[in-house]
């Protein structure tokens, strides 16, 4: 839906209040279209440091085009679209896409992708079981799970079928310790 | 090609292709039944199994989610008016009036129905048409490539979500994904920033994952979702005069679906709200339309489920995926060493059949896996997330980390969720991006053989030698204005 009146800068938001240009200033697409559009214009401007000389042989260019021709071209249009969208936007005169997230549901959302960061960091470092066991946990526990059992058979079952699966099955690994292996090597039939 | 079509049907009857299949239809049904998880999410968290699996085995059984995933989304959609995915949106309008009728299982019985009928037309119509728009395609140069390659990207910036700057300004960003790594033309280092890491480019499956599958888990977790009420299946089973009544619509969804299914970046929703349109203006009593029409159901059925074959036209032929869903399984295509494009008909023609052809069988399978699982299906709306979404979390992890054994992948996963959470907040579509990504390397390398080819003068060479070319590219921003045009002019059908 676009906006009648592009100069009206008191757009209505989805929950009624009209939008205010702070507003607009702070919004996520804002914050967005301000950090593309200054990648890309610093991307431009450092474009020889950020792409290699091409190779040469006998003084002749082995590329059929320079390496950074292409993405010039590429930056320009993302910086330029970047400039149009960031003056639309802060026009008030982009199409109304629906609700943005809201500001309470941001320390379920920071939770989580911590502990997934956790989980990235720790995975490799003392085993697939161990890591899993921790950030399922942790995961349940975000989730409002607040049964021991639950969480145990979840944190502790899920890691180990999945392990036996893609190492016994689709014989491929996963990191885990000696010590962890020794005991699957143990299970009798396994 | 007879000899490639009968060596490709021997190996889609493989014990291990129809046993996968299955259990890719299970798990996709499964999936897509359960509320705010989505076929695409379970793609992308399965797609690392199908590496590890011929050809053959791996695709069908990703195909196999796909098709599942789609009609299971319906079952939420029927039994509490929530749509598993968005192609099931249409298919709730009626389907969730039926069960406040006490018409849960017809309605069932009807999406199930619809969906096979429609998915196995457009699969033969694919299989019919997919050889001879290949050797169109084997007649095309660099410069119909690039001017085809643009056009794409112009026709999925132009129907993804309402604002196009915002979807090419994503089309860019993947274009400029794409080049960190090794210059595809020239072989030097471009965006590496001296990082070892990034000097073979950026791997596709963290982020598929991480901007597909991720932010939907992290929605989850915001909403705090918790298990829903179940709604019991009641009512009688669908008879065959209704069937025969909802023929035609069946009929003319399909068609729409199948001809949606082509042309890249439109998908099952967009089919289904035409199917559901066309079949709304043509009954007798359109009023009924909402109300709890059974031809609604299966018109929005029979065209969602109809876009699933054309889709592989575009991605088997030029590379060029057509949704996201497709996007993932271009992934599962390189990653087993298939490239797709004209070539791939000529080296590989008869597993391109089996793949076809088991795409077909998938259909049979899914009538009977579907007509026994309904009850089954209609019970897991009451499954806690707590539960699912921390494996869906492991799931992740580990498929992300058996694809190339690197830490670093894990990092990537997280970096990309994170982005696609952002993209959500500011409201980008990051399918376009995974787009650009895919397809930036080839148009890239298009680009640089028609300058070569030129000599210098590209406006010259385009107007005297390569006329098609010319009017693709001339014709790309104007087709895709056009679509973006009649795409937000059509609402919901109310």
């Amino acid at each position: 839906m676009m906006h009648d009146s592009p100069v009206s800068n008191e757009r209505p938001s989805v929950h009624g209040a009209p939008l205010t240009h702070r507003d607009r200033l702070r919004s996520p697409e804002t914050l967005t279209l301000a950090a593309l559009l200054i990648a890309s214009a610093l991307s431009l401007l450092c474009l020889g440091s950020l792409v290699a000389e091409p190779k040469a042989l006998f003084g002749r260019s082995l590329s059929a085009i320079p390496p950074s021709l292409f993405p010039m071209l590429v930056l320009t249009a993302l910086a330029l679209l970047s400039a149009i969208a960031l003056v639309l936007q802060l026009r008030g005169m982009v199409p109304d896409e629906g609700a943005p997230l809201s500001v309470p549901d941001s320390p379920r959302a920071t939770a989580l992708f911590g502990i997934m960061l956790l989980y990235a960091l720790i995975l490799t470092q003392i085993g697939f079981l161990i890591s899993t066991i921790v950030a399922v946990s942790l995961i349940s526990l975000l989730m409002g799970a607040r049964s021991i059992p639950q969480i145990a058979a979840v944190a502790i079952l899920g890691p180990v079928l999945l392990y036996l699966a893609a190492t016994r099955l689709l014989a491929v690994s996963l990191p885990e310790l000696d010590v962890v292996e020794t005991i699957y090597a143990a299970i009798p039939g396994l | 090609m007879l000899d490639q079509f009968t060596q490709g049907f021997a190996m889609a009857m493989r014990l291990d292709t129809v046993a996968l299949m299955s259990f890719g239809l299970f798990a996709g049904m499964l999936v897509g039944a359960l509320p705010g998880f989505t076929t695409l999410m379970a793609m992308a968290i399965l797609l690392p199994i199908s590496f590890f699996l011929d050809p053959v085995v791996g695709i069908p059984f990703l195909l196999g989610i796909y098709k599942g995933g789609i009609f299971g989304g319906s079952v939420p959609a029927i039994l509490i008016s929530m749509p598993g995915t968005g192609a099931s949106v249409a298919t709730s309008r009626d389907g969730y009036k039926l069960t406040q009728k006490g018409q849960s299982r017809k309605a069932l019985d009807m999406a199930l129905v619809s969906s096979v009928f429609g998915d196995t037309a457009s699969d033969i119509f694919t299989i019919a048409m997919i050889f001879p728009i290949a050797f169109l395609v084997m007649q095309f140069g660099p410069p119909e490539l690039f001017a085809v390659l643009l056009m794409s990207l112009v026709i999925i910036a132009a129907t993804s979500g309402t604002n196009p700057v915002k979807s090419l300004m994503m089309i860019m960003l993947g274009l400029w994904l794409s080049f960190i790594g090794t210059d595809p033309l020239g072989g030097v280092e471009r965006f590496t920033f001296g990082l070892f890491d990034l000097k073979s480019g950026i791997p596709l499956l963290p982020m598929l994952i991480g901007v597909f599958a991720l932010p939907e888990v992290a929605s989850v977790v915001i909403r705090n979702e918790k298990a829903r009420k179940l709604t019991s299946l009641v009512g009688e089973r669908l008879n065959w005069a209704e069937l025969r009544r909802c023929m035609p619509t069946i009929g003319r969804s399909t068609v729409i679906g199948t001809m949606v299914g082509i042309v890249p970046g439109l998908g099952q929703i967009v089919a289904a709200m035409m199917g559901y349109s066309a079949a709304k203006n043509a009954s007798k009593h359109p009023e009924t339309f909402g109300e709890g029409e059974l031809e609604g159901v299966a018109a929005a059925e029979a065209a969602n489920n109809a876009v699933n074959g054309p889709t592989m036209v575009p991605l088997l032929t030029l590379g060029i995926p057509g949704d996201n869903v497709t996007a993932i399984l271009l992934g599962a295509f390189v990653a087993q060493g298939l490239r797709p494009g004209p070539q791939l008909f000529e080296e590989q023609g008869a597993t391109v059949f089996a793949i076809l052809v088991a795409m077909v069988i998938a259909n049979l399978l899914f009538l009977v896996i579907g007509y026994l699982s309904i009850p089954i299906f209609s019970r897991l709306v009451t499954i806690r997330t707590s539960v699912l979404i921390p494996l869906v979390i492991m799931f992740a992890f580990a498929g992300t980390y058996v694809y190339r054994s690197d830490p670093v992948d894990l990092l990537m996963l997280v970096g990309f969720g994170i982005f696609g959470i952002i993209a959500r907040a500011a409201k980008f579509d990051v399918m376009p991006m995974v787009m650009g990504f895919i397809l930036g390397p080839s148009m890239e390398y298009a680009f640089g053989q028609t300058i070569a080819m030129s000599g210098g003068d590209t406006a010259g060479f385009f107007l005297t030698e390569r006329i098609g070319a010319l009017c693709v590219l001339i014709a790309t921003p104007v087709i895709g204005f056009l679509l973006w045009k009649r795409l937000n002019a059509r609402a919901l059908p109310a």
